[in-house]
């Protein structure tokens, strides 16, 4: 029994930031834009909970510095995509590199090394209500509702209609007056908000620490599995589970097979199920529209 | 003002711009600004043997970059050229150290066909999946990369570890004197060779075989492309195969000249650089041949700012991640600022 409890609470533990930043990808899916940033803004939020625990001594301060920064970050992508009419593509990539590069420059210019950063404590614990699970954080707690929020809130509102229709058809959204630029505006920024979280259970949901490049690619594959899961809440909280499924099984695999496969292959698992889900999910882009973006990369 | 010309000051702010936008937070985080851009400058070109520094790290990252901007030209952001360098210099120590004692005059040589043929297989996945159920070629190929890097810490801590090696990082073996094609240092002729013959092939299959040209076009409009009768399936996986194959050929430069072995997470930033190169160019090989001399110039800066400005070396990391964000930007407000011509549409 112990050992199901275990495995329940290892999936927990690794799938609810995915599906926080998830839900980010998704939100961004839906108003048109290719989320490559999440990896940097989930970073930041994982830097920005950690260094403020340790610097202000309070987690609600830590996680709405965590907030900020995210949405900052998101301000800053929206700006490049929008205003600068940059490829959402490339700038995303972008902005994950400056993630990954920025929040070792921070720690290390505050903290005078690389090295991991501890915090003293984390995020708050579920108690001792919930026996077993106990130690998990009040944000595993809260991802079903947050789901079922942007379940409502995408699929259930006016206003997640009105956001769809920018996704698929700006011009047709504009010429019902609803603008496309403060509509992707507000999705960048809720999804910043989501990444702070995720980030921020990450870094202090059970580990306590931050070390550099530490999402070691979980935003990108929570992008994945914004499509895996056809841009909708519930597939892409789905798919979010079934890539960190893979992950904790591999971990497991490991303690029983580890002088049959390398354990490197284990840790690989995660990204060749990510693979398999963009392979299943095929021809969500397209193969036209695909290269038609690609081709903004030259000047003409 | 010509296109060409115009692509040059557009590109050219776009840099400067991120770079004093880098200036500028650094500053902020109490990191003097104006003294890391000397020792950038001083890094990257001024010092005695700095230019040759430079040269080093542009070589293999031009051959990469050619191969990106072959894909991107083709309409694909294949963007695992990372992964494909890996297993590319993975291929080529296999073959070393399979062959280990035959002469240098064998092993060298077929060490680099195997690293075309590994980089080209890396590449070939993604791009199968691609045309054939349309995966998403931007995923697949960062994946790719993720496990690639994986496979690297499996092959340099088991089959090829170097028994004598001690410290964190797992390696292979250094390569025997006889299997190498330049010293520690980096520039040799034959490493300069064979970036020349890539520059040539390269431009001449894109400016002047019907077949580039037409990768060319299905890159701008794949539409009219398919109206032309153009092969989409060979078009596709060619793009990829070669994007991969250059790849593979820079990590076997890179084992058989200054690094000499492969390591875990060795030079992890070179294929994300080699993207920024391609774009910042703007896909022309001519063009990616002075930008890789600047990106190589920034790699082997990254060496001198500890040192000299008291920054670490991921310094670099933001620049590049921030050129990144803004390279691309077809800002309509800037273009009319410095007359470039007419406002995009």
């Amino acid at each position: 029994m112990s050992e199901v409890h275990e495995f329940v609470l290892a999936i927990l533990r690794s799938a609810t930031p995915l599906i926080y930043v998830t839900m980010a990808g998704v939100i961004a899916q839906r108003a048109g834009v290719w989320h490559l940033g999440l990896e940097g803004v989930m970073i930041t939020g994982a830097c920005a909970t950690v260094v403020g625990i340790v610097l202000t001594g309070s987690f609600l301060v830590a996680i709405l510095i965590a907030m900020a920064a995210c949405v900052l970050a998101s301000l800053l992508l929206w700006f490049v995509i929008d205003g600068l009419k940059a490829n959402p593509i490339i700038a995303g990539l972008g902005l994950s590199g400056l993630g990954v590069g920025g929040t070792a420059l921070a720690v290390e210019s505050i903290f005078g090394s690389l090295a991991a950063v501890g915090a003293p404590f984390g995020v708050p614990r579920v108690g001792s209500h919930f026996g077993a699970y106990a130690e998990l954080s009040v944000f595993v707690l809260g991802m079903p509702f947050v789901v079922l929020a942007m379940w409502v809130g995408l699929c259930r509102t006016r206003f997640g209609l009105r956001l769809a229709a920018v996704g698929e058809h700006p011009f047709a959204a504009r010429s019902v007056g609803t603008n496309p630029a403060r509509m992707r505006l507000v999705a960048l920024c809720v999804g910043g908000v989501l990444c702070g979280v995720g980030g921020a259970e990450l870094a202090a949901g059970s580990l306590q620490l931050f070390a550099q490049n530490m999402t070691a690619g979980r935003g990108f594959m929570s992008f994945a599995a914004a499509i895996f899961g056809g841009g909708h809440p519930f597939g892409g909280a789905l798919a979010a589970t079934f890539f960190s499924l893979v992950g904790v099984a591999g971990i497991r695999l490991q303690l029983h097979w580890s002088a049959v496969v390398p354990h490197d292959v284990l840790l690989a698992l995660p990204y060749l199920a990510t693979v398999l889900g963009v392979w299943i999910t095929g021809r969500v882009r397209g193969g036209a529209s695909a290269a038609a973006q690609a081709s903004e990369l030259r000047d003409p | 003002m010509p296109d060409r010309a115009a692509a040059v000051v557009r590109a050219t702010f776009f840099v400067v711009a991120s770079l004093a936008l880098c200036g500028l937070l650094f500053e902020l985080a109490g990191y003097p600004a104006l003294v890391m851009y000397d020792s950038i400058l001083e890094g990257a070109f001024l010092r005695p043997g700095a230019g040759e520094q430079s040269l080093r790290w542009a070589l293999p990252l031009f051959i990469t970059a050619t191969g990106v901007a072959v894909s991107f030209r083709c309409g694909f952001f294949n963007i695992g050229a990372q992964g494909q360098f890996y297993i590319g210099a993975i291929c080529a120590a296999f073959t070393a150290d399979r062959l280990a004692g035959a002469p240098g005059a064998i092993v060298v040589p077929l060490g680099f066909v195997a690293a075309m043929a590994g980089g080209a297989l890396w590449a070939l996945w993604p791009g199968y999946l691609r045309l054939r159920s349309g995966a998403d070629e931007v995923i697949t190929t960062l994946m790719g990369n993720f496990v690639a890097a994986l496979v690297l810490v499996y092959v340099t801590s088991g089959p090829l570890k170097d028994p004598s090696g001690s410290g964190q990082q797992a390696s292979s073996p250094m390569l025997p004197a006889s299997y190498r094609i330049s010293d520690s240092y980096g520039v040799s002729f034959t490493i300069l060779a064979i970036a020349a013959v890539v520059a040539v092939v390269i431009w001449l299959f894109v400016n002047r075989t019907a077949f580039g040209v037409l990768a060319g076009l299905a890159g701008r409009n794949p539409v009219m492309a398919r109206f032309q009768g153009a092969p989409p399936w060979r078009l596709g996986l060619s793009s990829f195969l070669i994007g991969g194959a250059l790849a593979g050929l820079a990590g076997a430069v890179e084992l058989f000249g200054p690094t000499g072995r492969i390591a875990t997470g060795f030079l992890p930033a070179h294929g994300f650089t080699a993207i920024l190169i391609a774009l910042v160019a703007n896909l022309s090989v001519v063009a990616m041949a002075v930008v890789s001399l600047f990106f190589g110039g920034l790699v082997s800066a990254a060496i001198y700012l500890p040192i000299l400005a008291g920054l670490p070396a991921s310094a670099i990391e933001v620049i590049n991640a921030s050129i990144a964000l803004f390279i691309t930007a077809r800002a309509g407000v800037v273009e009319r600022f410095l007359r470039l011509g007419k406002p995009p549409s």
